[in-house]
């Protein structure tokens, strides 16, 4: 049974054609990333433990876009949440102690709660999607150190240009280097 | 084809964490922190089998609840609202220290929240899971439990949005969301890192998709980072506007004692106050049973008494002020209740509110006792004693003496009662062995962050 399940949900890693180098210095790593794209690799990736400044920089990666879809969640719960308000006050008209029915301040709680709860939803959905996550299919060769001390870079090529790859990367001091070809 | 080109770089990393305890480097962090998800031995499963034990005999006042309503409770006419409402603030309450250390600390970049925030965030996922159990079986028929949401129906039937009673259902379910969604999302990348280790295949399955098969790639890194960002920002408000909600279910009655505009304020002060407490009283224990006083350090456990400290003194003022203001105040039935607190027949729950919230705690003061462990804990629990009297006190004097004396009433409590207190906190603490054993109870990638990394050339 776990056997199956397994086999249904963690399917065989991919077939992999590039290079993949492993780092243990965090400027190595930099350097590294900076000299492949200005050889025209502009499709590395980075594994590491936790993110580096140093890294991101070097692969020109902007701040994340993830805050407009928070955004538009929180719009859209805030609206809601003042809409089912009304709605439900108008669809069923019932008028206590001669007050407004529409009354802004208690509105006002479940609009806030309501925009709140979107608006993390919408983050969560938002980051999952942008992060690709759930990662069914590996986009990279995956090595378990890189939930420990060490960075890969991985650099998809066709196999002609491995060997080049694999002495830049060898240059750059990479500890390990693993042809995938 | 794989080729090792050179042998592995000696991995020497100097420790800034914190120079007087041992080095911590990137791999003996994963080391430290997962050894407590193994196995567990023989006083683990004493105490999870007491605790279930203690869960079992809660579980059967619950059903004599269910089957022969409150009536088997002390709680009558006008005190309605006694220990299951104290219950459920005094957790809500619990729970709220979580999302101050994970999300206000994250915006306020306290390095320090970094080696204690996973506790803090499961204590608030555990402490609102408790806390919705009171509503739920106050409402008396809590297979009706379900009238409570907004639902589309056959008579077009809404709930009532002007009461403070449906704001805090819309409240504390989305606390309950946002800070499960925040303690999720934070686990990814660690359990990332137990996946990788683990060996047995019903594990490892568990941990591939509780860690979304995450890898740790860039873009992953740059979008987790992008939402962590944007939940703290919203956790924040959502944390401060809980707590009011949770007040003005008192506050909005014009019953004496609870109508006033301290409320927001002062109950979010001491939800933080007995929150804080409590993570003390959950870390001081964890440290040392697992030996990680390197990561936790006492510098991290004396921040954490001095925002004891602050609170403390922030509801103090409060308690004075709520004095005060009746005091000065034209209203008599204020003036009388508040009097009754501190002298009725509750003078004594009163009074182990003040000592233990305000009196004790200002031996905080002292760096030494900051700084001794055992002596922190004691202080901490009796926070804990004296933060659930609070609550007790604010709802059973004010109910007890409402403005007509033809109602007043003694409330003496009931052996359901007790077994709902003891029971909660069996129930807390059952989510909570099981995640210290499970999950990794403390944040590998944020601490690993606060190392200094390896470098060829010095940096700049």
């Amino acid at each position: 049974m776990i056997g199956l399940l397994q086999k249904l949900l963690l399917p065989p890693p991919p077939r992999f054609f590039g290079v993949m180098g492993l780092f243990h210095f965090v400027d190595d790593a930099a350097a590294a990333v900076t000299a492949l794209r200005q050889a025209g690799h502009q499709d590395v990736q980075v594994f590491s433990p936790v993110p580096h400044h140093e890294i991101e920089k070097a692969l020109e990666q902007g701040p994340s876009i993830v805050r407009w879809v928070t955004f538009t969640g929180g719009l859209l719960g805030a609206t809601g949440g003042f809409a089912l308000c009304w709605y439900s006050l108008v669809s069923w008209p019932l008028v206590v102690g001669g007050k407004e029915l529409v009354s802004v301040p208690p509105f006002t709680v479940i609009g806030y709660e309501s925009m709140i709860l979107l608006a993390g939803l919408a983050n969560l959905l938002g980051m999952l999607a942008l992060a690709r996550l759930p990662q069914i299919r590996a986009s990279a060769p995956y090595d378990p150190r890189f939930q420990e001390d060490m960075i890969g870079i991985w650099v998809p090529c066709p196999p002609p240009d491995t060997a080049r790859v694999e002495q830049m990367l060898k240059g750059q001091h990479a500890l390990e280097v693993q042809v995938h070809a | 084809m794989s080729q090792t080109l050179t042998p592995p770089a000696p991995r020497v990393v100097a420790a800034t964490h914190d120079p007087e305890s041992r080095p911590i480097t990137q791999a003996s962090l994963n080391d430290d922190v997962l050894k407590l998800i193994s196995v567990p031995g023989k006083v683990w499963w004493a105490v999870f089998l007491f605790d279930l034990a203690v869960l079992a005999v809660a579980l059967v006042a619950v059903r004599n609840i269910i089957v022969h309503g409150w009536g088997v409770s002390a709680f009558q006419r006008p005190v309605m609202w006694a220990v299951d409402i104290t219950n459920f603030v005094f957790w809500v309450g619990i729970a709220h220290c979580g999302t101050l250390v994970s999300a206000v600390l994250f915006l306020f970049r306290s390095h320090f929240r970094r080696a204690v925030y996973r506790i803090a965030e499961a204590m608030t996922v555990f402490g609102v899971l408790t806390a919705a159990m009171f509503p739920a079986i106050h409402t008396g028929r809590p297979w009706f439990d379900y009238w409570l949401f907004p639902y589309p129906n056959q008579r077009q039937l809404w709930t009532n949005f002007r009461s403070p009673l449906e704001w805090d259902v819309f409240a504390v379910n989305t606390y309950l969301t946002i800070s499960s969604i925040f303690f999720l999302v934070g686990l990814i990348p660690d359990v990332a890192a137990v996946r990788d280790r683990a060996k047995h295949p019903l594990m490892k399955l568990l941990y591939t998709l509780l860690s979304f098969g995450w890898t740790g790639a860039n873009y992953q890194w740059k979008h987790f980072y992008g939402a962590y960002l944007f939940f703290a920002a919203i956790a924040t408000p959502l944390v401060f506007s809980v707590h009011s909600v949770v007040s003005w279910d008192f506050a909005m009655a014009q019953t004496p004692g609870w109508h006033s505009t301290l409320f927001a304020p002062y109950f979010v002060a001491g939800a933080i106050f007995s929150g804080v407490a409590l993570v003390i009283n959950l870390l001081i224990p964890i440290r040392t049973t697992f030996k990680l006083e390197h990561i936790v350090t006492i510098d991290h456990m004396e921040k954490l008494a001095k925002l004891v400290l602050l609170t403390s003194t922030m509801v103090g003022y409060s308690y004075m002020n709520e004095f005060f203001m009746a005091w000065f105040g034209p209203n008599k039935a204020e003036r009388d209740v508040f009097w009754f607190r501190a002298t009725g027949h509750y003078w004594w729950a009163f009074w182990i509110m003040f000592s233990c919230n305000v009196v004790f705690p200002l031996l905080l003061w002292f760096k030494g006792f900051r700084r001794n462990m055992k002596a922190l804990f004691v202080l901490c629990l009796l926070v804990n004693v004296g933060m659930w009297f609070e609550r007790f006190v604010i709802i059973v004097t004010s109910l007890t003496r409402s403005f007509n004396p033809a109602n007043w009433f003694y409330y003496k409590i009931s052996i359901t009662e007790i077994a709902l207190i003891v029971g909660s906190f069996a129930w807390f603490f059952m989510f909570f062995l099981v995640f210290v054993r499970v999950l990794p109870a403390f944040s590998i990638a944020e601490i690993k962050e606060t190392l200094t990394f390896p470098r060829r050339r010095p940096h700049g």
